[in-house]
């Protein structure tokens, strides 16, 4: 329990709320409004904590017990993943196998729930996240299992302090981050995959699957989404931290830093850019899944025909 | 010990005598379970100190002429099979007893049926202990036929003889490419001994070669992989569960058996042999997991995601060749402990949601999830089970499946072949296997979440009784089975490593123990993480309100209106349209005021089968076509049949020399 053990803990716990709020914020800015404050995310969850949960006749238990699974696997990522851009809480070797299944675990909790209330807006939601994830999965391991074959590397953190290695060439790099951008857009369900922000049921991905949920049960669902963004956002920010993998307050400053950048940069996008047609988000997706293979396909330049 | 081991024989022949005997179905499923289980307390008791990796079990018996002589061996990988199968075995036939109760009731008579599951555990006996071909082949079919004349249990129905026949045909093309196999290597070492075709096999040729062909060939009919998978979906959705369950979850497994053993005998395998069964198990879960996205039959999609789980073991296994092959025992170790322990996992796992699926069939008498719904308040307990079976299946830790699925990526991803194309090229693999376990969380939400979840889609569908204690029984013990294994993998591995050291180059498994040692830390505490946030959760839901579902606005919802297992899958289909084509049936409303009444239907097919079938017709065509020809021409067919004579000459005088 050192005191990095807790600053880690700590970031884990206030950080998706800083992000979600610049993200609003930035949004706002572009939409030329002044914008909620930065903490608004924790002003909304400890409003819905306080209220007394609905739910639909037609659900059984697992309805109400999915939120809060979703969010033990958000933070659960949470511990293996780089926050400060130094050693996790834990890791251990092929840790992001792990970490890519716990996602995986939270996901099909949310869209169990999803079945659970017998709606067919709830349904479709879930059929779509499913699908999406479907070809997400892959290029995520293409990446991943690039940059650890590159640097030799087997825990997610090592992984994701790449730079450090000499010589690495800058497109597996490129590639790799632009991959996880696309990444962490699909999986936290932001523009131009989803619109968190819109009202029409039919366009929704991730809201429409949470429809039904109320009172805590919806905190921890966007408390976990948040979680998500910032521990995504975290792995690309160590991968472009120039200090990363050395111990000390600097790489885990910068660390922070470059995950408001990044949640500054994909509010941007969020602002400039209008949400893909559904049909067209397979393709956006493959567009990650080429980067991941195209950077698989370039660590050869370094290692050569023989390692 | 070894008669210890071989009196299983003589009291699971009684057993089955006394269920062809006895009067009353209860007496004979009484005989059956009692002597499953003298024989299998027998099998373990005498294999105990094999289990714990101790020297094989031996016996030669002396055999009249052309034989000579029958040795029986049971090594860790014999014992370590017999170690589950026949438990597994075992429980399927406890299960049958509260299953066919409805038929008894009818006046059915379950003696055979009985009697047939004793043989199946005779031929496991045969299969996993037998070092002769022709045993071998004697225990192989005994299991084929018995599995055949199981699963038309419902013989009145023709789909049911169709799909019973179907497999009967599959399952012997496969035994006459084995019998190819063990011929070939009967003519090479004159014996039908294990032992002397092991001295062949292990010296590289191009007969070896064909042989390694035509035995993975017949092997991958019996387990079911793609291409081979026809025969499956059909038994597996017309047999009784729990025979669908034992044929995928244990006697299937014996293709693997075989593979393992012959890959024994064999020794260091080539490079290309490594290449072609990851490839070929590749190909299997990645066929094999797509298939299941479109079934709407419950017994049906569990089959495809057989072809499936063995392709994952496959895929272990051929990275273990491919470590042989190298000389890098780290990686052959972990392959093979992957794909081991993929397999008892699958067994586990695969029996479960069969039975799952079986209980929910005998209450409803439905297998088709697009009528199914809102079980899960009617048979909470079926519901459970089959959850956490689908949560195993689909990989997601805590449970056992990730377990091995971890193995094989880590073997995938280690970055320890010696070339770097080759490792580009696992990392690949790696990402494919991404996407099958992906694409069967998918599968898996649908099936439970369209049977088990919203409201009961068809009125008219009445839900009679929760399963009785024989068949939830069964079930706990399979799904306890599923999270011992994930909570604490050092059991499973544990349960491997006496048949690893065999596969180990004679390197120490410490390689594989660190492996898994993190899982034994990370996957109980993120069990106890989310059993803590279950019970936190349900604690916050108490003082809830109840209301109907959001609706958006509109009040009259029905059932009807829920999503359905084609919707679900639509878009996905729509992606992978290449690979899983559908007939679509129409008949569209053609004027204002249409006197018909319109219809639209969409059917998946099986693009294999249909191919196969339609080759077939076309080869017909073909050789029709050709025939048609050469009469016309009598030189032609002069010349063939002196063509033919000259062979057949040279052939007698060639046969008649040394």
């Amino acid at each position: 329990m050192t005191f990095a053990w807790f600053a880690n803990f700590a970031a884990l716990l206030v950080m998706p709320i800083v992000l979600m709020g610049v993200i609003g914020r930035v949004k706002s800015l572009w939409s030329g409004r002044k914008g909620p404050p930065i903490l608004q995310l924790a002003f909304d969850l400890q409003r819905l904590a306080r209220k007394r949960p609905t739910y639909s006749t037609t659900t059984t238990l697992l309805f109400r017990v999915a939120p809060h699974l979703f969010l033990v696997t958000a933070l659960c990522s949470g511990a293996i993943a780089p926050l400060l851009g130094s050693r996790p809480i834990a890791s251990f070797p092929f840790d992001f196998v792990w970490f890519a299944y716990v996602w995986a675990f939270g996901r099909v909790a949310v869209m169990l729930a999803a079945l659970d209330v017998g709606s067919s807006f709830e349904g479709m939601g879930a059929a779509r996240e499913a699908v999406f994830s479907s070809i997400l999965e892959p290029a995520l391991f293409l990446v991943m299992g690039a940059l650890s074959f590159l640097g030799g590397h087997r825990t997610l953190h090592e992984i994701s302090t790449l730079h450090l290695q000499a010589g690495a060439p800058p497109a597996v790099w490129v590639l790799a981050v632009a991959s996880l951008l696309i990444v962490l857009q699909v999986e936290t369900s932001r523009m131009p995959v989803d619109d968190p922000s819109t009202h029409l049921e039919l366009t929704m991905v991730h809201e429409v699957m949470v429809l039904d949920h109320s009172g805590p049960d919806l905190a921890a669902i966007q408390f976990g989404s948040a979680t998500k963004f910032f521990v995504g956002s975290s792995i690309i920010a160590t991968l472009l931290n120039p200090w990363a993998g050395s111990p000390g307050w600097l790489s885990g400053a910068v660390n922070l830093i470059l995950c408001v950048v990044i949640a500054a940069l994909l509010g941007t996008v969020e602002s400039l850019v209008a949400r893909l047609k559904l049909r067209a988000v397979p393709q956006y997706i493959a567009v990650a899944l080429a980067c991941g293979g195209v950077a698989l396909l370039a660590t050869i330049w370094r290692t050569g025909a023989s390692r | 010990m070894t008669v210890v081991f071989l009196l299983s024989v003589p009291v699971l022949l009684l057993g089955a005598a006394l269920t062809l005997a006895l009067r009353s179905n209860l007496a004979r499923a009484m005989a059956a379970l009692a002597s499953q289980a003298t024989a299998t307390t027998l099998v373990l008791v005498s294999l105990l100190p094999t289990l714990r990796g101790d020297a094989a079990l031996e016996v030669v018996w002396p055999w009249p002429s052309p034989i000579h002589s029958i040795a029986f061996r049971v090594d860790a990988l014999g014992a370590f099979f017999l170690a589950w199968s026949l438990p597994m075995t075992f429980l399927g036939t406890l299960y049958a007893v509260g299953y066919l109760r409805p038929y008894f009731h009818r006046g059915r008579n379950g003696g055979s049926h009985f009697a047939l599951l004793n043989l199946v555990c005779l031929s496991f006996v045969l299969i996993y202990s037998v070092q002769n071909s022709l045993v071998f082949l004697l225990g192989w079919e005994i299991a084929a036929v018995a599995a055949w004349l199981l699963v038309i249990w419902d013989y009145g129905n023709q789909k049911i003889r169709f799909a019973g026949f179907n497999y009967l045909v599959s399952t012997h093309i496969g035994l006459f490419v084995l019998v190819a196999a063990f011929m070939l290597l009967h003519s090479e070492t004159h014996s039908m001994d294990f032992a002397s075709f092991g001295q062949f096999l292990s010296r590289p040729s191009p007969l070896r070669g064909t042989i390694f062909l035509l035995l993975g060939v017949s092997f991958a009919l019996k387990s079911a992989f793609f291409p081979f998978h026809t025969w499956l979906p059909r038994a597996h959705s017309a047999a009784p569960a729990h025979v669908s369950a034992l044929m995928s979850g244990v006697i299937h497994k014996a293709g693997l058996f075989a593979f393992l053993r012959f890959t024994l005998l064999m020794g260091k395998p080539e490079e290309w042999m490594g290449w072609s069964v990851l490839s070929f198990g590749l190909l299997s879960a990645f066929f094999g997991i797509l298939y299941t996205t479109t079934q709407r039959d419950l017994k049906r999609l569990l089959g495809y995601s057989s072809t499936e789980n063995v392709g994952i073991a496959a895929i272990g296994f051929g990275v273990g060749y491919l470590g042989w092959a190298w000389g890098v025992p780290s990686l052959a170790i972990c392959g093979f402990a992957g794909g081991l322990l993929h397999l008892l996992n699958h067994a586990f796992f695969k029996c479960l949601l069969f039975y799952a699926a079986g209980s929910v069939y005998r209450a409803t008498h439905i297998i088709d999830i697009e009528r199914l719904g809102g079980l899960a308040k009617r048979m909470p307990l079926s519901a459970t089970l089959f959850l956490i079976g689908a949560l195993a299946i689909a990989a997601l830790p805590p449970l056992n499946g990730f377990v091995s699925e971890f193995l094989v990526y880590s073997a995938l991803l280690s970055g320890s072949a010696p070339t770097g194309q080759a490792n580009i090229l696992l990392i690949a693999f790696a990402a494919v296997l991404a996407f099958v376990g992906a694409v069967s969380a998918l599968s898996m939400t649908r099936a439970f979440g369209l049977t088990f979840l919203g409201s009961p889609r068809d009125a008219k569908v009445d839900v009679s009784e929760e399963a009785p204690a024989s068949m939830w029984a069964p079930m706990v013990l399979h799904a306890l089975g599923a999270v011992a294994l994930g909570l604490v993998p050092q059991l499973a591995l544990g349960a491997i490593s006496p048949t690893l050291k065999l596969f180990s180059l004679g390197h120490d498994l410490s390689g594989v123990q660190a492996a898994v040692a993190p899982l034994a830390l990370a996957n109980p505490l993120l069990a106890g993480a989310l059993a803590s946030s279950a019970g936190l959760a349900w604690y916050l839901g108490r003082r809830a309100k109840r209301s109907a579902t959001w609706g958006c606005g509109y009040t009259a919802t029905s059932p009807r209106m829920q999503y359905t297992g084609s919707s679900f899958s639509e878009q996905f289909v729509r992606l992978f349209e290449a690979f899983l084509p559908s007939v679509r049936r129409e008949r569209l409303p053609d004027e204002a005021f249409p006197r018909h009444a319109s219809h639209l239907g969409t059917h998946h097919f099986d693009a294999v089968e249909r191919r196969m079938f339609e080759m077939l017709g076309q080869a017909e065509d073909l050789i029709a076509h050709a025939s048609e020809r050469i009469p016309e021409q009598s030189r032609f067919a002069f010349a063939a049949g002196l063509l033919a004579l000259v062979i057949i000459g040279a052939l007698v005088l060639g046969g008649a020399g040394p």
